[in-house]
């Protein structure tokens, strides 16, 4: 297929291949092509489905007989009446923010730390860090109901061995504080090798030269960071971002998993979990549709920041 | 020199210190997979078992749907890697090369679909799928891991892409040929580590999804490693905690070859084709 | 580059589909095939048992097979869920006693009053069992198998603390339970008994016992009844034998972590309240020093109710095999496969089959939950544990935490 560039003349294709030039043609429509008929092929029924199930009344019984009741907007105001839903609604954002920026801090700083020591040790914290990553979530999550069990877990031993109190006996999920906290470290813990071997691979992407260049120059380090390599690694760190915000906030396995489902209540729910509660386990499927728009746009209002900036910066270069 | 050894010294301890509280619950995992039954219920914890057995790990392996499942896993990850890869590399490189109508909403589109909980979708899913007879086949499992690599691949890759500096980009666009062909020639190598941590990440989150493998396999014959290990805890009764971490260990080395066999790629530094001027 | 990026990206895909459609099955529903739902438990407990029903049916119905695939309590229900959506569900599905109401309510399951006769020993059901398979005077499930709660205790142990032979009250077993915490004081993190104190299924023995309820129906609407008099007695002699044998750590247990039949491993309890099968997982080391009785009521003599736990088999309504179903569960169910199944330590479904272990005298008597089609959302909203840590820290005084989980109760049951 010949492109435009190739039927101009010489002088003319030099100046085509500045990336600054609008590129017409049908090439990038067919490069997005696929990407596009395949999530449409995929979701665009299921999300059709998922509006549509908001706005009906559709329990079990309306399952079995494949038939729904219309009740407009009677989910969404069931739902936005609810208090348990603003204080769960409050209570994931502050879930949302410690995780986020607990993940984002540590990472970057492990991201950094990675570049600074020898080649051994780096490749054996990166292979410590793909070990973690490997774990499937719900092994971990037992591995962490071990080492945190009350009667003979290792954390409490291992504390009460250091005389820093007495803890054994101490039970780590009895108020949901402490509880959130408990999925905060086993979140944070599983998020961690991801953003850290992410971050260092846009690290990578940062000209060695050009970091010389300016220690040669005397700038000191924090300089160093934010004026050459923040640069190249912020697209990166916004897209981590709004992904760790996305993901956190609809979190589900591990705070499900970890707290026990015998322990679930109210007082400890997160977004993704009163989600579940609300529309699968009490099987009120159209609670449960209108709960997930209106996560998917508590979530948009969170991340628009993020988005847009990501957005914008394909304009600016 | 002496002061540039003695912070690197610095930050190897911090370095090993970093990976020992990592690792200590894969260590956990590990060490408790080669302990007796009565060693991993013992009151005060038995750091390393100085009787080690591996009756688990061959209980596990001899477990019914052991190699069936083995083998659906690696297909379905690596059809779902390779695809997911190939297709949002294309994209991607649309979305940060090409102005065209649209491009803002399809990023729009790229992060939108990944804000959809994903607990919402799985009964329409499911009764779409139903539809057209793909439940139960390793194709509809494929066909839905593709559904959420694809927007996060696009969408992270794009940002490797852009990261690129740009004085890198024009000094190796030297020759002539395709504009598509230049960029997919010269960017590719330089966006490797970024194609590396996204395969790496598509890779591990498929191998170990569990929801929809869940709801859309029902046949054990069919199943992946990872359904096949929530066996161990699924019954009502006792749960063979030896067994599971055995297990896990087990469902976790594909992983651990994947990455080793793509690490490399992760270059420190200048990598490989730019030009120096 | 750019048409070798395309071909191999093709290519890629291309193999990919190949090699994942070559190893998947059509996933069209085949005929002649009848899907059967039963949990894990038949898997690890008695596949030979199932296997001899399919065998059996199979023989009975030249050119059918039987595909039994085996799913998990903690998502099963949810599964089910979807296949009634996409029109998808299994012939035949084993559910849990306690899960059958709000299903039978909403129309999932075929109406089997008719073929009652097909099934071997109908006329001699377990009541606990049968009731929990009626809808509006109709079957809907077939009793599949039972367990009751038994005390699983160290010989040796009440042997030491000069206690021979089991306890024939409540009051009794609670002096003995104190002697034998007396006996063991020097062990560290020893308690006499170990319950998780959230372990509903025996605070509310408990309740039973005392000639409480946790809910009626009064013209039409149901009514908690935790705050009633007898029920406060129960509760109240619960908390009483409670703080008397067990260590306080335990009140906001729900014995999932750690098992009670760990500790008992571990050699750090006398006693365990639960299942008849807990004897699987009590250690080698205690393996000769463990036994089982009935646990005591408060009045001499008769036992404590116990909290019958089971299993129904149902046909799904939207089954295209019904009779085939119906037929399968007949030969699964049959008196020679209940006896086995009570060999392995069950408790079989119809009371002529009853024997004499300590499991099936248990079941002598027994309490069951509310019929009621909102049942499940009570136990998912953890409604009882939370009632029960409330009394056991002191958090609430007895009548309070069940007057608030009384109310709690009715709305709930009550929702539309």
């Amino acid at each position: 297929m010949a492109t435009a560039a190739e039927t101009t003349p010489k002088w003319s294709r030099r100046r085509a291949l500045t990336w600054r030039r609008v590129g017409r043609g049908a090439v990038p429509y067919g490069l997005i092509f696929p990407v596009v008929a395949a999530l449409g092929a995929i979701l665009a029924y299921p999300i059709y489905s998922l509006v549509r199930l908001s706005f009906q009344k559709y329990g079990l019984f309306e399952l079995i007989n494949h038939h729904g009741v219309g009740v407009g907007l009677h989910n969404f105001g069931s739902v936005l009446h609810d208090s348990v839903f603003w204080h769960t609604l409050v209570r994931t954002i502050v879930f949302t923010v410690a995780n986020v920026g607990l993940t984002m801090l540590i990472g970057t700083s492990l991201a950094l730390l990675l570049v600074r020591v020898s080649a051994w040790v780096r490749i054996l914290v990166t292979a410590g860090l793909v070990l973690v990553w490997s774990m499937p979530q719900v092994v971990a999550v037992q591995v962490w109901i071990w080492l945190t069990n009350s009667q003979n877990g290792v954390v409490n031993y291992v504390l009460t061995q250091l005389h820093l109190g007495d803890y054994i006996e101490h039970n780590w999920y009895v108020t949901p504080f402490s509880q959130l906290a408990m999925v905060t470290t086993l979140i944070v813990w599983g998020a961690l090798p991801f953003v850290a071997i992410t971050i260092y691979a846009a690290l990578s992407q940062v000209p060695a030269e050009l970091i010389e260049a300016a220690e040669i120059d005397g700038a000191r380090s924090w300089n160093v960071f934010r004026d050459v390599t923040m640069p190249v690694i912020r697209p990166v760190l916004l897209i981590l971002t709004s992904l760790s915000i996305l993901w956190d906030f609809g979190v589900f396995t591990q705070p499900y998993l970890l707290i026990g489902q015998g322990h679930i209540v109210p007082s400890n729910y997160l977004m993704g979990i009163y989600l579940f509660e609300q529309g699968y386990v009490k099987t009120d499927f159209g609670r449960g549709a209108a709960i997930s728009i209106l996560m998917l746009a508590i979530i948009a209002v969170m991340s628009v920041f993020y988005v847009r900036k990501m957005v914008r910066l394909g304009d600016v270069q | 020199m002496t002061r540039r050894h003695a912070g690197r010294a610095l930050w190897n301890t911090v370095g090993v210190a970093v990976f020992v509280v990592m690792v200590f619950p894969v260590f956990w995992m590990v060490s408790t997979a080669f302990k007796t039954d009565d060693q991993i219920n013992s009151f005060a914890p038995t750091w390393f078992s100085t009787t080690p057995t591996i009756r688990h790990f061959t209980e596990a392996i001899h477990r019914p749907f052991f190699w069936a499942d083995v083998k659906n896993s690696v297909i379905i990850v690596s059809v779902t890697v390779v695809i997911a890869m190939a297709l949002a590399f294309l994209a991607a490189v649309a979305l940060a090369k090409y102005r065209f109508t649209g491009r803002k909403l399809f990023i729009v589109l790229m992060i939108g679909v990944q804000m959809l909980p994903a607990a919402g979708l799985i009964i329409p899913l499911y009764v779409l799928l139903a539809r057209y007879h793909q439940v139960n086949t390793l194709t509809g499992v494929i066909v839905t891991y593709l559904t959420f690599a694809l927007p996060f691949s696009v969408w992270t890759l794009r940002g490797f892409i852009l990261g690129i500096p740009k004085d890198l980009e024009e000094a190796a666009m030297v020759d002539g040929s395709t504009r598509l062909g230049a960029f997919v020639r010269i960017l590719l190598p330089l966006v490797a580590p970024g194609l590396v941590a996204t395969s790496i990440f598509t890779f591990i989150t498929s191998w170990n999804e569990y929801i929809f493998a869940r709801v859309l396999l029902n046949d054990q014959s069919k199943q992946t490693l990872t359904l096949w290990l929530s066996f161990y805890l699924g019954t009502g009764r006792n749960t063979d905690y030896g067994g599971l971490m055995a297990a896990s260990t087990l469902t976790a080395i594909p992983v651990v070859i994947f990455f080793l066999l793509v690490q490399r790629r992760i270059a420190f530094g200048l990598t490989a084709g730019a030009v120096r001027g | 580059m750019r048409a070798r990026v395309f071909v191999a990206a093709m290519l890629a895909a291309a193999l990919g589909v190949v090699a994942a459609t070559a190893s998947a099955s059509s996933g069209r529903a085949q005929a002649n095939k009848l899907t059967v739902w039963l949990q894990v438990d038949a898997q690890n407990g008695w596949p030979d048992i199932v296997a001899a029903a399919t065998q059996q049916f199979q023989q009975q119905n030249p050119g059918w097979t039987v595909d039994v695939q085996y799913q998990q309590w903690t998502d099963h229900l949810q599964k089910f869920d979807a296949t009634i959506a996409g029109s998808d569900t299994p012939d035949v599905i084993e559910m849990g006693n306690t899960e059958m109401t709000k299903y039978m309510a909403a129309g999932a399951f075929s109406d089997l009053t008719g073929s009652k006769s097909k099934f071997e020993n109908s006329g001699t059901w377990l009541a606990g069992l049968a009731k929990s398979g009626m809808y509006g005077g109709k079957v809907y499930g077939v009793p599949y198998y039972a367990g009751s709660r038994v005390i699983t205790y160290r010989t040796d142990l009440f042997k030491k603390a000069g206690v021979t032979k089991p306890p024939t009250s409540l009051a009794q077993f609670q002096a003995d339970l104190v002697k034998v915490g007396a006996q063991q004081k020097g062990v560290k993190g020893f308690s006499p008994l170990y319950v998780g104190g959230e372990d509903w299924y025996t605070a509310l023995s408990f309740v039973f016992d005392y000639g409480g309820s946790i809910a009626t129906t009064h013209a039409g609407k149901w009514v908690g009844t935790l705050n009633s008099p007898q029920s406060v007695a129960g509760l109240t002699a619960f908390k009483n034998f409670f703080d008397a044998t067990q260590s306080k750590a335990t009140a906001t247990l729900d014995g999932s972590a750690p098992f009670p039949y760990t500790v008992f491993s571990q050699g750090l309890t006398a006693a365990n309240y639960g299942p008849a099968w807990y004897t699987c997982c009590t250690g080698a080391k205690y393996k000769a020093s463990t036994a089982q009785f009935v646990m005591p009521s408060h009045t001499p003599g008769k036992a404590m109710p116990g909290f019958l736990g089971g299993s129904d088999l149902a046909v799904p309504a939207q089954s295209n095999s019904k009779a085939q179903a119906i037929q399968w569960l007949a030969d699964f169910t049959s008196t020679a496969n209940e006896r086995a199944l009570e060999v392995k330590g069950n408790i079989p479904n119809a009371t002529n089959l009853l024997g004499d272990s300590v499991n099936e005298r248990a079941a002598a008597r027994s309490w069951f939950i509310p019929q009621a089609k909102h049942w499940v959302d009570v136990e998912n909203g953890n409604i009882l544990k939370t009632m029960l840590s409330q009394i056991l820290t002191g958090q609430l005084s007895v009548k309070q935490a069940a007057t608030v989980a009384s109310q709690n109760i009715a709305q709930t049951l009550n929702e539309s």
